[in-house]
């Protein structure tokens, strides 16, 4: 498939980002191009980041219903094949840092799963050990989840669209 | 009305001009600050290798767990700066150059390298380039280079940081 069709547009959700989804994005990370809006937003919940020819990053605070992402609830994170090289899914709490938890487990990785779940795929995101692959949100109140795209096949100059990026439907909320 | 008018214009005029300025600065700003943070680590024209970020990392926000990170604060004031990264095994691994603005002023990766070990010096805007080296000019003085290792399992990571450990940067 062309990448022009693998590739959807985006809407524009202010400060120089893009919403696909419940996704939210930039087009000109660490590119002379950003201006100086997107600047400030990447140095302080991104700074180095690559530009959009070496990866995309995604990233989500709600859950596909729009409510917040919380720590104490269980998610399922659904997803198939990603036009890219690899890709990983990180954690993050409120202070734009890894959350600690007992497991040391902060991000899954593509290259992590089996040849057979490449084209579908499933991550438990709970505060307690999950079956599967575990993504522990260390009972915080309140994260977000980052999707990081490396090599994207149309190098960088369009985004995947609503239906390719994962979905994130919440399950059980403990107290 | 128009008494009161023209003292409104300006304060909103200031105002503007204030939070373009705040916004301006702010970039440079976190830049310095990581800069320093990071030369706490190997000082200003070293490289400083990370061990995998955790939830204990707190050098630059939004760390990924899957790389490894070595970086390079430089400071370009009296003389370029030759950098190598040294090829590693692994599915990808990239060094790439931000300067002062957190502008990408160089990126390339192992597979654009064809696995081979990278070799450029950056120079500022009129600085001489030594030779038989690829030149990257930075527009500022001050930056970080960073290399990214995709550790595929952590299990590896103890191989790779030891072959990683030949990547170096220094003043020519």
């Amino acid at each position: 498939m062309a990448p022009a069709a693998r590739y959807g547009r985006s809407r524009r959700a202010g400060w120089g980002r893009h919403r696909i989804g419940v996704w939210q994005t930039g087009t000109d990370f660490g590119s002379e191009r950003a201006d100086g809006i997107t600047r400030a937003v990447i140095a302080m919940k991104g700074l180095l980041a690559l530009p959009a020819s070496e990866a995309r990053y995604y990233t989500a605070s709600v859950d596909d219903a729009g409510r917040a992402l919380d720590g104490r609830c269980g998610y399922r994170l659904t997803g198939g094949a990603l036009p890219a090289r690899w890709w990983s899914v990180t954690l993050y709490g409120p202070d734009n840092f890894l959350v600690a938890n007992d497991a040391g487990i902060f991000s899954v990785v593509s290259t992590e799963l089996p040849t057979a779940e490449a084209a579908s795929w499933a991550i438990a995101v709970a505060p307690t050990r999950q079956p599967g692959h575990w993504l522990p949100t260390g009972g915080v109140d309140r994260f977000d989840l980052t999707l990081r795209a490396y090599l994207p096949d149309d190098g960088g100059t369009g985004n995947p669209t609503a239906a390719q990026l994962p979905r994130i439907e919440r399950l059980e909320c403990g107290r | 009305m128009r008494a009161w008018m023209a003292p409104l214009a300006v304060g909103a005029i200031v105002a503007v001009a204030a939070f373009h300025i705040g916004v301006g600065a702010v970039p440079r700003g976190l830049m310095s600050v990581a800069t320093g943070r990071i030369a706490q680590a190997g000082g200003i024209n070293h490289m400083a290798f990370a061990p995998l970020a955790t939830d204990r990392s707190r050098l630059v926000v939004r760390p990924s767990p899957d790389l490894a990170y070595a970086s390079c604060p430089f400071d370009l004031a009296e003389r370029p700066l030759l950098i190598e990264a040294a090829a590693v095994d692994a599915p990808y691994w990239s060094l790439s150059v931000f300067d002062g603005r957190t502008n990408a002023a160089f990126v390339r990766n192992n597979l654009q390298a064809r696995n081979a070990p990278m070799r450029i010096a950056l120079v500022r805007p009129g600085q001489p380039a030594p030779a038989g080296v690829e030149a990257v000019t930075v527009p500022t003085r001050r930056g970080i280079a960073l290399i990214r290792i995709l550790i595929p399992d952590r299990a590896a990571f103890a191989a790779i940081d030891a072959a990683r450990r030949a990547s170096f940067c220094r003043s020519l």
